[in-house]
């Protein structure tokens, strides 16, 4: 095609020379072989002219595409004239071409980089919104400008990234708008703080730390604020501190007398025999008692962690109850109590651990007798529900009472009826253990109900075995 | 010389018994309570030389009993000695206002009772 094309331009200027010389000739009266010559230098210019311009575009041709190809191979095409030229333009072209990948690669990064950031921040905002701890950022002229979900829902407002609100404004907790400020103003980096908030009526605590954000001036830019729920900690770690105060007491107190008791037979202030049997009597005692408050404690902590171990079998609670009372017959007649009792005919079988709902019984059934004026009467009694499918145990006295303000924590740990204290020596855990073996354990219930003079009905509640409901049923 | 007359006040009785039999082999002469209400009537009614009170007791705390017995005139100055199973439920302040001598932890030894008591009631013949 371009051999063509440069065919057809040489033809065409060659006639046009020819027809000009010609012209020229014949108006202007010179000699014709001057014009042949003429015509022929002009031909021979052109030809040369057309040689050296197709060169010059091979040439050119060559160094444009050597941009796109290896030197090397591009080099022997490009005539000598040109290659200094060429080699600039390869120079300037290689660097072009580099410069090119460079962005290309950069590009290809940015947009990896963007991506990733992109999903960082969804991940950021995910894990933002996902803790618990309510999570605040404040800028620097204490507008809250992040804030996840638990923030929003414990300090009530609602963020709105294109409206930053001032702390004063969103949130209602003074304390806590201070505190930030404070942080800024004060340039703190870490500072933590015990704050309360009343919410849904309730006294909350809240661990609160503060962090302020810098910028390369060291400016403070903001402050984050993480606000952690130390309410229920605080609970337990007040029920903790009572329970060792408790514990202690309960403890010292039968060690104190075992302790003094002991002293004052090393100082001889025993006199006689039956002075000294008599200490070491109130000895043995004391020692008993404080034997029977440790296995008391050490059930209930293991009950509460679950590390009891419990036998279950099918047992009869008329049986457990036949025992329990032929143990407790003695403590009550030397008070003059009667003790009534009675059991079902049916089968009352329970899936239950035999000695702790025997402690459960004794322990309902000295209560009673303890609470209960001498003369009095005691009774207890099972009955079968087959359509619920569990057997429920009564204790009913005729003694003191309970009363109705403290009637619904006398199943706590160490509770004990203020009014009734001068009526018997406890340490407020046979009640809670009780509890915790019907509750804890066999997955029953325990109730009381009482009036004031009148006496007191404590029960608890229990499921029958399997085998025992389709014995019934049969 | 008349003989020196102390009150103990204790809900436990054998913790009561102890102390009293030590300070009665000692030349005491003893009273007992087993709560504060009835050993604010001994005290009012006898006037003790020395009392020897439990903090925890039910109805009435042994600072109770002694918040009390400082309001009165007749018991106003009486020295007071404490027996607490709780080291850590007074501290300086309350005793110094009080006018509390001496504070005895549970299991508290009967001869450091004894000794506190001859101490406090020593120095109160020395003023």
């Amino acid at each position: 095609m371009k051999q063509l094309i440069w065919k057809t331009t040489g033809i065409v200027a060659g006639t046009v020379l020819f027809a000009v010389a010609a012209a020229l000739a014949g108006s202007s009266g010179l000699h014709p072989v001057l014009v042949i010559g003429l015509w022929l230098s002009a031909w021979v210019g052109l030809v040369l002219y057309g040689i050296l311009m197709r060169t010059f575009i091979r040439g050119l041709d060559a160094v444009l595409s050597g941009l796109n190809l290896q030197n090397a191979a591009a080099e022997c095409r490009v005539p000598a004239v040109l290659k200094p030229m060429a080699q600039s333009v390869w120079a300037y072209g290689a660097k072009c071409r580099q410069s090119a990948e460079r962005l290309q690669s950069e590009n290809q990064d940015l947009a990896f980089q963007i991506q990733s950031l992109q999903r960082q921040k969804t991940s950021a905002e995910a894990i933002l919104h996902s803790i618990r701890d309510a999570v605040l950022v404040t800028d620097g002229q204490d507008q809250i400008v992040l804030a996840n979900e638990a923030a929003e829902h414990l300090l009530d407002f609602q963020l709105d990234p294109r409206q930053p609100k001032g702390i004063d404004q969103a949130v209602s907790e003074i304390m806590l708008c201070e505190k930030i400020r404070k942080s800024r103003s004060g340039k703190i980096r870490h500072v933590r703080h015990e704050l309360t908030f009343t919410r849904d009526g309730r006294l909350r605590t809240y661990d609160a730390v503060f962090s302020s954000l810098f910028d390369e001036s060291e400016t403070v830019a903001g402050v984050v604020v993480v606000l952690h729920d130390i309410t229920r900690e605080k609970e337990i770690s007040q029920m903790k501190n009572e329970f060792v105060s408790h514990v202690s007491h309960e403890l010292k107190t039968p060690l104190a007398s075992i302790n003094a008791y002991a002293e004052m037979l090393v100082d001889g202030e025993a006199q006689d025999t039956e002075t000294i049997r008599q200490f070491c009597s109130i000895i043995q005692g004391q020692a008993l008692r404080l034997n029977r408050l440790i296995e008391d404690i050490l059930n209930i902590s293991r009950i509460e962690s679950g590390l009891v171990k419990v036998n279950r079998d099918n047992h009869s609670i008329a049986l457990v109850i036949r025992d329990a009372v032929e143990m407790i017959k003695s403590y009550a007649q030397e008070k003059n109590i009667t003790i009534h009792s009675q059991a079902p005919i049916l089968y009352d079988q329970a899936r239950v651990d035999r000695d702790m709902i025997s402690q459960v019984v004794i322990n309902l059934l000295s209560n009673a007798v303890k609470y209960t004026p001498e003369g009095g009467s005691v009774s207890i009694q099972s009955q079968v529900n087959e359509a619920d499918g569990c057997i429920t145990v009564t204790v009913q006295d005729s003694g003191v009472g309970i009363p109705p303000d403290d009637v619904d924590h006398v199943f706590d740990k160490f509770y004990r009826v203020e009014a009734n204290k001068k009526y018997a020596k406890g340490t407020g855990l046979g009640l809670n253990l009780v509890k915790q073996i019907v509750e804890t354990v066999h997955g029953g219930r325990v109730f009381v109900t009482s009036k004031i003079g009148e006496g007191s009905t404590f029960g608890f509640e229990l499921p029958l075995a399997e085998t025992g409901r389709q014995a019934v049923t049969i | 010389m008349s003989e020196r007359k102390a009150l103990v006040v204790d809900d436990e009785f054998h913790i009561v018994q102890v102390v009293a039999i030590k300070l009665r082999n000692n030349g005491f002469d003893v009273l007992t309570a087993d709560n504060g209400s009835e050993a604010y009537k001994l005290a009012c009614q006898h006037n003790p030389d020395v009392i020897v009170t439990d903090y925890q007791m039910p109805q009435m705390t042994g600072l109770e009993l002694i918040e009390k017995l400082r309001q009165n005139e007749s018991t106003a100055e009486t020295p007071v000695l404490m027996l607490t199973a709780r080291g850590f439920a007074i501290d300086d302040q309350q005793a110094e206002t009080l006018k509390i001598a001496a504070c005895l932890s549970k299991p508290f030894s009967p001869r450091e009772v004894l000794q506190s008591i001859e101490q406090v009631l020593g120095k109160k013949t020395a003023v």
